[in-house]
């Protein structure tokens, strides 16, 4: 078996460790976040007596709420602190001593949990769509998904080397696991998981069209919605790319600076 | 009770020059809970751009409800937060040894041993917002409605670590990590919108089973559109109830605890 398989087989034998923590988060965290938005819209709706709203009537923001959270578990991958933590307690050393780089490392533990994030996704946009939208088999509507789970998986590579480059600061502070929980906060109001981007005033969209999270989060979501073109979708790809090229190189040089002051203690 | 006092004020002494030992951490909870208030205030307005109410509230009304639950939020993470973080990592390593055998509720003692300073500062931020949106409300205030607004959301905070806590507990039968912590993290989502939002069967849901919509919401409704004893009763009822299921899961729980690799 080559090292990255039994790296990703490691992984998915972690995740899948509590089945019943695992399934019951799952399916609880995603009925508990569509009753609470579906409640929301349809209050609003009914307060200005309408039947839709900046493009979205109750079915489609329904959907888009089903879609942002579980979006978002794709973009974050791994837990907080999937290197600082290992700073702090000195277990980095580990990554030091093995075959193959840190960055290699985390990157395909990282991405197997989004990938697992991204089948869920499938399963819950499909389940939706079939039982709630009762919606026909369209292939237009396969492909739509399809693109936006790709966009998604982008986003969580992008997104991984964006939170590499926060995680490294541990490097130089004792915890950094706050930093993360702020760009989780930017990430999800910046990038429309909270809010739908069309709900914002034009002024705050041009703002955070200058961020990558509108990128990482509503593209994507827009796009399984069928309400994104093939050239948004490659505009999305191009931009998530200079972002990622970026992050990327922060990394680079924040590790090769910071890499001097490991010491491994605690181990 | 005076022993539990002067306890609790040694937590609060070690927590503080804890805390100060690490400043930049210090410095960026405080920053990360401001950016939390920040997010959560900027969701209303944002909604409040397109519609005049919401839930029969206007945006000076919603904002004395949003202040409501950063407060308990605040007060939560002061107090609770950090201990309730360790509590699963207790039970299955085996640490809670160390909390059993002390001549002291071990209760009290998991969760209040830490004291977060850092969160103690957003408190004074939400304190300070919540005097803010009273303020900003038409019509005269009086002192002691202000007064029974604070009580409900003090005890919303209470009710708050007690649900979290029954979610947590369940890692002495599943050795879990985490427990449904994720999951309740999820669901705080329902105390943060006000409960006219939830309809029939919902709405008895978030008031009864699942309390989320006690935790602040009714304190905002009692607070805004007067007191109906009903609300107190229903408020009283299940932060009882609730008080009983978690000292039951704690029994049953600690039944079950193996102290493994203790």
């Amino acid at each position: 078996m080559k090292w990255w398989t039994s790296i990703i087989s490691q992984e998915i034998k972690k995740i899948l460790s509590y089945r019943s923590d695992f399934w019951v988060t799952f399916v609880g965290q995603t009925a508990i976040q569509l009753v609470i938005a579906r409640a929301l819209w349809s209050s609003v709706f009914e307060s200005q007596g309408v039947v839709s709203m900046q493009g979205f009537n109750l079915e489609t923001m329904t959907l888009y709420y089903l879609i942002a959270p579980v979006g978002t578990r794709i973009l974050l991958g791994e837990s907080f602190g999937f290197i600082s933590r290992e700073i702090y307690d000195g277990t980095f050393t580990k990554y030091l001593l093995y075959p193959l780089s840190f960055v290699q490392y985390k990157t395909l533990t990282y991405l197997t949990n989004s990938l697992f994030y991204v089948l869920q996704l499938f399963i819950i946009v499909m389940l939706y769509r079939m039982f709630f939208m009762k919606a026909a088999f369209e292939p237009t509507m396969f492909l739509n998904l399809m693109a936006g789970m790709a966009l998604f998986f982008i986003g969580a590579v992008v997104y991984l080397s964006l939170g590499m480059a926060v995680e490294l600061i541990s490097l130089w502070a004792d915890n950094v696991w706050s930093l993360m929980v702020m760009l989780r906060f930017f990430t999800a109001f910046l990038g429309g998981g909270f809010i739908p981007m069309s709900f914002y005033p034009e002024w705050a969209r041009r703002i955070m069209y200058l961020t990558p999270f509108p990128y990482l989060v509503s593209t994507p979501i827009r796009t399984i919605m069928g309400d994104v073109s093939g050239a948004e979708v490659m505009k999305c790809i191009l931009v998530m790319g200079v972002w990622w090229v970026i992050f990327r190189v922060s990394v680079h040089f924040i590790w090769r600076s910071g890499q001097k002051r490991y010491t491994g203690v605690g181990q | 009770m005076k022993r539990y006092l002067s306890l609790y004020l040694y937590f609060v002494r070690f927590s503080f020059s804890k805390s100060l030992e690490f400043r930049m951490d210090f410095t960026f909870r405080i920053l990360m809970d401001t950016i939390y208030y920040f997010v959560n205030i900027m969701f209303f307005k944002v909604i409040y751009l397109h519609t005049p109410l919401l839930a029969g509230w206007n945006e000076d009304q919603m904002m004395v409800f949003v202040a409501g639950y950063l407060m308990v939020d605040a007060i939560n993470m002061t107090l609770f937060s950090t201990n309730m973080w360790y509590l699963p990592f207790l039970i299955n390593k085996g640490d809670l040894d160390y909390y059993l055998i002390r001549p002291v509720s071990p209760l009290f003692f998991i969760s209040l041993r830490e004291f977060s300073v850092n969160s103690f500062i957003n408190f004074l931020m939400t304190a300070a917002f919540f005097i803010y949106t009273i303020l900003q409300l038409e019509g005269p205030l009086q002192f002691w409605n202000v007064m029974l607004y604070s009580a409900l959301l003090f005890n919303g905070a209470i009710l708050h670590v007690t649900i979290q806590m029954i979610m947590i507990l369940p890692v002495f039968w599943t050795q879990s990590s985490r427990g449904f912590v994720d999951l309740f993290y999820s669901m705080g989502l329902a105390m943060e919108r006000p409960h006219r939002i939830y309809r029939g069967w919902l709405r008895i849901i978030f008031s009864t089973i699942l309390p989320f919509a006690l935790i602040a919401s009714y304190p905002a409704k009692i607070f805004l559109e007067g007191l109906e004893g009903k609300d107190i009763l229903i408020t009283a009822l299940v932060t009882g109830s609730f008080w009983l299921l978690l000292s039951l899961v704690w029994k049953k729980g600690l039944e079950n605890y193996s102290s493994a690799s203790s």
